[in-house]
């Protein structure tokens, strides 16, 4: 769960960002920082969609516990 | 024959058993449709021959109970019937009406002999199941339940209940595996019976299994195919849709077959026609994920550069501003000049300091001229850089202007008077000339750090030159 919080959140924080820099007037140093924060998120976003996390062994054994 | 034994009219078994024999076949001679639940189909393998074990309940106890008899080609040519018309097989606990005699053989009993099965009775008990299944959960407000579940912005961790060998499964696996996105899917496979009645309690089984650990996974999808439509009746039973209308996670079914919806795939979260269309609906989950974020990138790449250009032209705008406001300062300074050298030509009061300041001052004009084309080319230059560049170069330029100002403030008569030379008043007016000057009257003499006044004692007139020197 604690992951999906991540991308959930990554993901909003991106919309928000991107609706920020859309509308509000933003300084150029302000600019810098959000572009910046706005990769990070891409990033986190992007690895979700490419990445595998889960360890199947780990799930199976939880089960017969 | 009956035997006397103690003047007890005795008979064997078998003659008891011939009776009850010859009795039933006389009063039954018939065939007769008869309708009950075939609680126990009890097909034997090895024989193909099938000993159902009928029954009939009232409210809910058992008030009849027979054994039938249905012989292996008589059950291979109504199995197949069921199968092309129910899609289901015989199976245990379906409703039947079949035409029987009623047999009685001395080993075995009464025995139903089973001829024929209705197909069409059975048919419609089947869908009558599965509208009660499907009323039922309305009823009890379970058939939207995992419906209204929230659907997980990635459904990137996939429990999954299938079976390894089925075709189903592989078509869902190509799709996920190998989708050009190259979009990662966490899948587990929980394996269990698909179809059949066995199906029911399999499905149930695995999916408590991935309650226990459903903190791993998004969703849970059902998937099933290439395995015939036979047996799909489990998916109208009543304890599995529940089940699955009551799980924690969205339960999505891929079972792949061209029958009608069965209860488990209108209650599921989402079902797909196919495993594969289930897999594609996945994949576009993951593209509703994506796309935005590209557009964001996309988005943000555009606006910063708008935003970046529109900075620049403000620069530019600023630069060009300082541009006209240091030229007009620079002509300023340069007017200031012209009228500081033209009081200073004015005021000089003697030919030979005329003539010294005259060649100093041209030293000077040169100097300044040259420092001022100088410092003017500098600005010039200082201006483009700062046109390319930025403006907090102006304190910088600034601090050239002021050099240009002191250098412009040593031309002031009175850093003239610093270096000794004097500015001579009568009557509030500058003298530049003796001639001007009568003896015995006062005139103030100005230097650096003061004025004072003296009476003309002598006046010499240079002869050769206009220098002129009086003595006080």
């Amino acid at each position: 769960m604690k992951n999906q919080v991540t991308y959930n959140q990554a993901f909003e924080e991106l919309q928000k960002i991107v609706k920020d820099i859309e509308q509000g007037e933003i300084s150029v140093d302000e600019l810098t920082e959000k572009v910046k924060r706005a990769a990070e998120l891409i990033k986190i976003c992007k690895t979700k969609l490419t990445t595998a996390e889960e360890d199947v062994n780990t799930i199976l054994k939880e089960i017969d516990m | 024959m009956a035997v006397l034994i103690d003047n007890k009219k005795v008979f064997s078994l078998y003659e008891v058993t011939r009776s009850i024999q010859k009795t039933i076949n006389e009063r039954y001679k018939a065939t007769y449709w008869i309708k009950a639940e075939m609680n126990k189909l009890n097909y034997y393998q090895h024989s193909g021959h099938c000993y159902p074990d009928l029954i009939e309940k009232k409210d809910g106890k058992i008030v009849a109970q027979i054994r039938a008899v249905l012989w292996a080609n008589d059950y291979k040519r109504i199995n197949n019937t069921f199968k092309n018309t129910l899609n289901e097989p015989l199976k245990d606990g379906i409703k039947i009406l079949f035409e029987a005699a009623i047999i009685y053989e001395p080993n075995y009993g009464v025995t139903l002999k089973i001829h024929n099965i209705d197909v069409n009775y059975t048919l419609g008990d089947l869908e009558k199941e599965k509208q009660e299944t499907l009323h039922r959960l309305i009823k009890e407000k379970l058939a939207d339940k995992n419906k209204t579940l929230s659907f997980p912005l990635l459904p990137k961790r996939v429990a999954v209940i299938s079976v390894e060998t089925s075709k189903g499964y592989a078509d869902f696996l190509k799709i996920i595996d190998k989708n050009p996105w190259n979009y990662k899917f966490d899948l587990v496979l929980f394996a269990s019976l698909l179809q059949g009645e066995h199906a029911i309690e399999a499905i149930i089984k695995q999916l408590n299994n991935i309650k226990k650990v459903m903190q791993h996974f998004d969703i849970v999808v059902i998937i099933r195919g290439g395995g015939g439509d036979i047996g799909l009746s489990c998916y109208n039973n009543y304890q599995l849709a529940k089940y699955i209308a009551n799980f924690p996670l969205p339960v999505l079914t891929g079972i792949g077959h061209s029958t009608n919806e069965t209860v488990v795939e209108k209650i599921a979260f989402f079902n797909a026609i196919t495993p594969t269309k289930l897999a594609e609906y996945l994949i576009q989950r993951f593209h509703n994920f994506s796309v935005p974020v590209k557009n964001a990138m996309q988005k943000i790449s555009v606006v910063s550069k708008q935003i970046l250009l529109s900075n620049k032209k403000n620069l530019h705008g600023e630069a060009k501003l300082f541009k006209s406001v240091s030229l007009k300062i620079l002509n300023s300074n340069t007017n200031k000049l012209t009228n500081s050298y033209n009081t200073l030509k004015n005021n000089t009061i003697n030919q030979s300091a005329k003539n010294q300041f005259q060649i100093l001052l041209h030293q000077f004009g040169n100097k300044l001229s040259y420092e001022l084309q100088k410092n003017t080319a500098s600005l010039y230059n200082q201006i483009n850089i700062l046109t390319n560049r930025h403006l907090n170069y102006i304190s910088q330029q600034n601090s050239e202007l002021n050099n240009l100002n002191s250098i412009i403030e040593n031309l002031h008569p009175e850093k003239v008077l610093n270096r000794g030379y004097s500015i001579t008043y009568k009557n509030e007016k500058v003298i530049s000339s003796v001639a001007q000057l009568e003896i015995n009257e006062t005139i103030t003499i100005q230097l650096s750090d003061g004025t004072f006044e003296a009476i003309i004692t002598k006046i010499h007139k240079n002869e050769k030159s206009s220098n002129i020197q009086s003595s006080i």
